[in-house]
């Protein structure tokens, strides 16, 4: 698992803090950067094997700028993105009492914030291991 | 500042036009009038006043026919009607069609001011109704903006925070210090949770709900349901009866929201029922409504509670003691089952129990594809 790096962008630095404690924790290699445009520039830099992605950044939904860039790019497309964001609630406005999913990313899974160190150590593992699950497949 | 209200008057009498203007002129209205009843329709809507004074009988469109106009252009224009003929029948024609109150020939100028007065009056109050309602439709707009921005996001970065920091202490906290991190969360957790159910409690939202309707079953919801209470249940070893009483049909619905509903009944029900308590469900067709029926024996409702246990945020008195309540599940519940054409009842005794039964309409099934 220390080989397995992973990428936070969020723009809310307690948050980054916090999820990236659990996941140093368990082995990882954790970067993190807080904005988009930084974000978007380690991601191209390489070497990250999964995305951890706020939505609700700067003056409003950055994070989903982010995802779409990320899709239309053929080097970054695979990379299995979590998301993790308070957002949920707020979209769940039209569907009240059913989760919705965003749906912004073909690799995407979400969790809401703040989210529980199990949860998220399990999905970020199950999203790896379907990963290289695809990836030995596609080779 | 307000501008003088502005009055149109609609006569084919010129005499009645100029006597009436003279009358309201001095009042300090400004006056427009129509020498019939097109022309009037035309002015209202180049002019738009507050306050339209209309002659029943007129050449060409007659004055019925222009308060429907007016009804259909402004509903908030204020009609009245001036008649030659003060009949009954026609003065209450008159208001059946929308018109504030009537004038009859001949009349006094104090009459009409007076009546000009009221009327004004009345158009002003509908103006500022109408007003304080988008007013109040903002704020819970924006009290749902702030509840869930500048409270839940920094309520969540701590709880974040202190995950991560047991995390991070985990190997070298004594189990007493991680407790104390776990109360913390567990705490954190129920003001997030308060903070959800709040903004739940201001976003159902009637018509949203409807928009997802389709065929839905009430057994599946009712297990469903239970199956998300069995946990609560159990720990105070209260027993769930079911009870289905087939052909129950099907009902036309959105099985999310009516499974939320029927939690917010079941979950209250474990909550207010002792320990070793009986929880039944009857489920069952009663003419064209299927009804379930939610009984405990717990704790009950006292007089005093039961007119208001529908309101937002009302939290009854007679609570057993530490169930943490924010007051909002069954008004929620009862704009869910209304949403689908459906009522909630409640009887209950303290002391007794309380029994909470939905009405929901049983989906006619013209195309009985299934059988």
């Amino acid at each position: 698992m220390e080989n397995t790096k992973l990428l936070i962008i969020d723009d809310d630095p307690d948050y980054v803090d916090g999820i990236k404690s659990i996941l140093v924790k368990a082995k990882y290699h954790v970067d993190a950067a807080y904005n988009p445009k930084d974000g978007l520039a380690a991601l191209k830099s390489g070497g990250y094997d999964l995305l951890l992605l706020d939505i609700m950044m700067g003056r409003g939904a950055e994070g989903v700028m982010v995802a779409r860039k990320i899709n239309k790019d053929p080097k970054l497309r695979d990379i299995p993105v979590l998301i993790i964001t308070g957002i949920r609630e707020q979209m769940a406005f039209l569907f009240p009492g059913q989760p919705v999913h965003p749906h912004l990313l073909p690799t995407d899974a979400l969790l809401e914030k703040p989210v529980e160190p199990g949860v998220l150590l399990e999905k970020v593992e199950a999203l790896l291991k379907e990963a290289a699950g695809k990836k030995s497949k596609g080779a | 500042m307000k501008s003088a209200p502005k009055i149109l008057i609609i006569d084919d009498e010129e005499i009645v036009l100029d006597s009436c203007s003279h009358i309201l002129k001095g009042s300090g209205y400004q006056i427009v009038t129509a020498h019939d009843g097109m022309t009037g329709v035309e002015t209202m809507k180049q002019e738009n006043p507050d306050l339209i004074f209309v002659d029943l009988k007129m050449p060409g469109i007659s004055g019925l026919e222009v308060l429907a106009k007016i009804q259909e252009y402004d509903a908030t224009i204020v009609p009245i009607v001036i008649t030659g003929f003060a009949t009954v029948s026609s003065a209450v024609e008159a208001m059946k069609m929308g018109a504030y109150d009537f004038l009859p020939k001949p009349f006094t100028p104090d009459e009409m001011r007076l009546i000009a007065r009221r009327a004004i009056d009345k158009r002003n109050l509908v103006l500022e109704t109408i007003r304080l309602r988008k007013e109040k439709e903002l704020l819970r707009e924006q009290f749902a903006a702030i509840v869930s921005h500048e409270l839940k996001s920094p309520l969540g970065a701590v709880q974040q925070s202190l995950f991560g920091l047991s995390s991070d202490l985990a190997d070298s906290l004594s189990e007493e210090q991680k407790n104390k991190i776990l109360r913390l969360q567990s705490r954190i957790a129920d003001l997030i949770k308060l903070v959800n159910t709040w903004l739940r409690a201001i976003s159902v939202d009637i018509s949203t709900i409807r928009e997802n309707f389709g065929p839905t079953s009430i057994v599946d919801t009712i297990s469903k349901a239970i199956e998300s209470v069995q946990q609560h249940a159990v720990r105070k070893d209260i027993t769930i009866k079911t009870s289905i009483k087939e052909p129950l049909g099907i009902i036309n619905g959105n099985e999310v929201t009516l499974v939320e509903a029927l939690v917010n009944i079941i979950g209250n029900a474990v909550k207010y029922t002792q320990m070793g308590g009986l929880i039944t469900i009857v489920a069952q067709k009663y003419k064209d409504e299927i009804l379930v029926e939610i009984k405990d024996n717990g704790v009950g409702i006292s007089t005093d509670d039961l007119p208001h246990i529908f309101d937002d945020f009302y939290v009854g008195k007679a609570s057993s003691g530490d169930e943490r309540r924010s007051g909002v599940g069954l008004a929620i519940t009862k704009r869910i089952v209304e949403a689908h054409d459906g009522s909630i009842t409640v009887d209950s005794e303290v002391g007794r129990g309380s029994t909470f039964t939905l009405h929901l309409p049983v989906l006619k099934q013209e195309n009985k594809i299934n059988q």
